[in-house]
């Protein structure tokens, strides 16, 4: 990481400079490549961010439910560190934003408790000129493919950023006395209960308050994903992710859907 | 945690007090809902952790008499037709209902669904689509978390709903097509119903193909009370969902059955049907001739 004014490697500014001279990469279909066209935008790269983040350990009582609020920040923060490398390298193209996002964790033999979290898109610019950054002046992020960017556009709806919000959580074991007190009942534990409700819903506030930095006017594709990672079957990550968009027009040009009946399915 | 508008994590509660929505529908779904005059208000979500077990008793042996605590439900009793008397040989065997079981998963999916409908009234809104629901065992706690979540719907230029939100496992062009067809949603409906056989000596050679003379000789034949217990878990989930349509119509049925076996000759059948309960409106209007059209997918 040596570069002035960013902190991606060397190795990306030969690769910027001969996207920049016209050359384009994409991991877009073609489908989606005419689509992206069709709304007036034009792929400048395929552009990534990465970080390789230690995640450390946190003491967590046996008995208890508990979010592992160090361990929650650690996986939010090495995803946003990826992030914003990845729009680092969107902005060093003049891009306005990029689609097709996705965000990954891989696990190494050689980093143990160590984590690769990658974010990799591909970097759009809109043909017309004017700019698409979003409100924080960044190129917006999305993990919608091509075609549903076109929908979207249809719409009348323009997406901001990728937006998440993270809750570690540690499921409490149960207790001889707890487990032989219900013996042989199939009944509702309310404090798992309330405890694993308390967790999904953290992460999704989060991901809403990220939104409203981004003052959008909603997040659609909403994704709950629920991971224990390496941590053991106790230790869950509950990661809420979508795309935050804002209406920028009153003019829905969708074509009116016309009912289709399969024949082959 | 009761079933009171008082239900809801404090979390929820802050969430929902946010301006911005959100929605778990796909863009395509979504921009089909703008178009159906549907406008999302917010992801919402109903859970229930519930002590799950599976309680066996395979190991009380041939010699006993028949069980008979199925609280009035389904129960089918087989005798030994051999007149045989041995520890080895299992001289009944009988199918019955287990109502506990029905009872333990009626009351985590209830609860969980309950939420749901409680954050979608904290909203405001009509209704709630593109349902999805999920059980898995957590970590292993021998606990069975019951999740549902959906998107909230409010209809444009309707005033707030003064009754409970509908609610349906559709979204996007498969709603669209209902509301075409005349129907409008009233609720998801799902239900189980879980039967178990405890083999006898002749559906026990018919399985594992030994017995000689007291299992057709290996041939082939049909194993009568597995099929009963099959036929029967299918009747008993069909019949509770047809009792709570009320007249109305199940659009989008899906039958489910697995099998387990705890042990050699113990076998527990589940059936789950899930669908959505749906309300005539208006007269089908027939739909205009097809024509051959591209698609960029």
């Amino acid at each position: 990481m040596t570069n002035e004014g960013n902190d991606l490697p060397q190795a990306t500014e030969h690769r910027l400079e001969e996207l920049e001279h016209g050359l384009f990469t994409s991991d877009l279909s073609v489908n989606e490549f005419l689509l992206i066209k069709e709304v007036g935008f034009h792929p400048v790269g395929f552009v990534m961010g990465s970080s390789i983040y230690h995640t450390g350990i946190q003491t967590r009582k046996w008995s208890q439910s508990q979010e592992l609020t160090k361990l929650t920040e650690a996986m939010y923060n090495a995803r946003e560190l990826a992030m914003t490398r990845m729009e680092e390298e969107a902005a060093e193209l003049g891009a306005d934003g990029v689609v097709g996002v996705r965000l990954d964790v891989n696990y190494y033999e050689w980093g143990k408790d160590a984590a690769e979290f990658i974010a990799v898109g591909t970097a759009v610019k809109a043909e017309d000129g004017i700019s698409r950054l979003n409100k924080l002046g960044k190129p917006f992020t999305s993990d919608l493919s091509g075609q549903d960017f076109w929908t979207l556009r249809q719409t009348g709806y323009m997406p901001q950023g990728l937006v998440m919000g993270t809750c570690v959580y540690h499921i409490a074991h149960r207790g001889l006395g707890q487990t032989l007190g219900t013996t042989g009942q199939n009944v509702e534990l309310p404090n798992f209960t309330q405890a694993l409700y308390e967790a999904r819903e953290l992460a999704m506030t989060r991901m809403q308050d990220e939104a409203t930095r981004l003052e959008a006017t909603g997040i659609v594709g909403v994704r709950l994903e629920e991971k224990s990672h390496q941590w053991g079957s106790h230790t869950i990550e509950f990661l809420a992710l979508g795309t935050a968009v804002t209406k920028t027009s009153d003019d829905v040009t969708l074509a009116k859907p016309t009912t289709i009946i399969s024949l082959d399915n | 945690m009761a079933d009171t508008p008082r239900d809801l994590p404090e979390a929820a509660t802050r969430r929902f007090a946010d301006g911005s929505f959100s929605s778990g529908l796909s863009v395509a779904d979504f921009a089909a809902c703008l178009d159906m005059g549907l406008e999302p208000v917010g992801l919402v979500q109903g859970f229930c952790a519930m002590q799950w077990g599976a309680f066996t008793m395979s190991g009380m042996g041939p010699g006993l008499n028949p069980f008979s605590g199925t609280q009035g439900g389904y129960v089918q009793n087989y005798q030994c037709p051999h007149g045989m008397v041995s520890n080895e040989h299992r001289s009944w065997g009988q199918n019955y209902q287990q109502n506990w079981i029905e009872d333990a998963w009626r009351t985590g999916f209830n609860n969980a669904y309950s939420r749901m409908m409680q954050e979608a009234q904290a909203l405001g809104a009509h209704g709630v689509i593109g349902v999805i629901d999920s059980e898995n065992p957590l970590a292993d706690t021998g606990v069975v978390e019951f999740h549902l979540r959906g998107t909230a719907v409010t209809l444009r230029d309707l005033q707030a709903p003064s009754e409970t939100p509908w609610s349906t496992f559709l979204a996007g062009q498969r709603l669209a097509k209902i509301f075409e067809a005349g129907y409008v949603p009233v609720s998801i409906v799902t239900s189980v119903a879980s039967v178990r056989v405890w083999a006898y000596c002749v559906t026990e050679y018919l399985m594992e193909g030994t017995g000689g003379l007291f299992s057709n000789y290996g041939g082939a034949a049909e194993i009568v009370q597995v099929v009963d217990a099959q036929n029967t878990v299918r009747d008993l989930v069909r019949s509770r969902v047809r009792s709570s349509l009320h007249g109305d119509a199940l659009h989008g049925a899906h039958l489910e059955v697995s099998v387990r076996e705890f042990a050699k000759g113990d076998l527990e059948l589940q059936s789950r049907l899930s669908g959505n309960r749906v309300r005539r409106f208006k007269d089908f209007d027939p739909l205009p001739v097809a024509r051959p059209t591209v698609r960029l997918s």
